[in-house]
């Protein structure tokens, strides 16, 4: 690791590549500093560097989404999520509301908040009021989120949760005919908290070479270098290229908090429907914050269908990393970040707000 | 949400620690770090308020110019 990114670059060059190669990252986190640093034209064109299910925003299910806004429109409830999850639309008709900042503009209590303490200190304050936590995200979201409640926290505050794992969409894509893909960089925070270990599968079930990877440009080329080598030399590994804060078991205290709390169950995802073993749900010990249990019947099994990205919308085959942003028909035009359609336009870690945000041109 | 901060601890209270980076103060959990001895000095790479994971200063401060530049270019957008 002690070459900077010219000289892997030089070294990735110099690579005897196929004519076509696909390393697909699923983590925002990469998605966003390769495209910053403008690495896919730094690369040999023979490299296709393709932003896979990194967005737990993205997937978050619509039917959860849609569950939040009729809880804060009809519960005497303070609403509180990651302020990505605030303009995210459902499918309902224009005149409905469509997102929780809709719900918000209409009067129902909804607070955008940046860490899992903002919630604890909400619910301090507001002792009179239950205070309903829609949390998304994936382990190092959900794991801080755990963490909160294995400290502690006031009666009134309820979870309305939708983590997610990151590995079994991956699995999903691999066990598919068509994976899209070679060589997988596998996420740096993820595998912080949840080990490098997690990833291992990819190599021993699949062949295929992977190496973890950290967010600056040296780790990320570091990591394709070795999955390409790996690829060259059909000799996959499971590499570590983030070594300053991957170990092969991650956080045990993250992780002990995070299985205390929770228990692992099967979980939809917007647009690509049910992937087995890939969620979270309360453990007994803490169904008293459930908030589905609190508040029930605003869990619609009618919108639990795979596919419901809003109509026109191709979310779902970007956040499979089948097609590339730009290639969906709404991209730049009708679904922009002030005007976002799909998911993967609101939230910082979507792949077309990413690239949006740096390459802007719809494809030509 | 995924996107990690590096932050260096100021003072430490029970699990809670007063971090700064590039100027800014925030309380951070040090609550998934109770197995490492962390004390103020130390570098600590933070997701939404917590504390994943002890680091190194030069990884920290590496870090942060990768942050400058993700903020430069989103100010720049939003400033257009």
């Amino acid at each position: 690791m002690s070459l900077n990114a010219q000289q892997w670059l030089q070294q990735i060059r110099q690579l005897p590549l196929p004519e076509k190669v696909r390393i697909m990252n699923v983590c925002g986190g990469h998605e966003r500093s390769i495209t910053q640093a403008g690495l896919r034209s730094a690369l040999p064109d023979n490299i296709e560097l393709i932003p896979g299910p990194g967005c737990p925003v993205c997937v978050c299910p619509e039917e959860d989404v849609y569950e939040a806004i009729q809880i804060a429109l009809n519960e005497e409830v303070i609403l509180v999520a990651f302020g990505d999850m605030l303009r995210v639309p459902v499918n309902v008709r224009k005149s409905e509301v469509r997102s929780l900042e809709q719900a918000k503009a209409r009067g129902a209590d909804i607070r955008p908040v940046a860490s899992p303490t903002d919630v604890v200190r909400i619910a301090r304050d507001n002792p009179d009021k239950d205070v309903v936590f829609f949390a998304a995200g994936f382990e190092t979201t959900t794991a801080p989120v755990a963490a909160m409640l294995a400290e502690g926290v006031p009666d009134n505050l309820l979870l309305l949760l939708s983590g997610r794992l990151t590995w079994p969409a991956v699995a999903m894509l691999l066990a598919s005919d068509e994976p899209g893909f070679d060589c997988l960089v596998a996420p740096g925070h993820v595998a912080t908290v949840m080990g490098a270990k997690e990833w291992h599968f990819v190599v021993e079930q699949h062949q295929l070479p992977a190496a973890v990877a950290g967010f600056n440009n040296e780790s990320l080329l570091a990591a394709f270098y070795s999955s390409l080598r790996q690829l060259l030399e059909d000799k996959p590994f499971l590499d570590n290229c983030y070594p300053e804060l991957v170990t092969e078991e991650g956080n045990a205290q993250a992780k002990k908090h995070l299985y205390e709390v929770m228990q692992v169950t099967d979980a939809n995802w917007r647009g690509i429907g049910t992937i087995p073993a890939s969620g979270f749900g309360l453990t007994r010990k803490y169904t008293a914050h459930d908030a589905r249990l609190k508040y029930p019947g605003y869990q619609d099994e009618a919108r639990k269908r795979a596919g419901e990205m809003p109509p026109g919308c191709d979310c779902a085959r970007v956040v499979l990393g089948k097609i590339y942003p730009t290639e969906c028909k709404l991209y730049g035009a009708a679904c922009t970040p002030r005007n976002p359609i799909g998911p993967c336009m609101v939230s910082d870690e979507g792949a077309c707000r990413i690239w949006w945000s740096n390459v802007r041109k719809p494809a030509a | 949400m995924c996107l990690g901060i590096p932050m260096q601890i100021v003072e430490i209270n029970g699990y809670t620690a007063r971090c700064e980076a590039k100027g800014v103060e925030r309380d951070i959990s040090l609550f998934m770090l109770q197995d490492d001895a962390v004390e103020p000095g130390d570098y600590v790479m933070v997701h939404v308020g917590y504390a994943i994971q002890k680091i190194s200063e030069q990884d920290a401060r590496s870090s942060w110019e990768l942050f400058d530049e993700i903020l430069a270019a989103e100010s720049a957008l939003s400033n257009a």
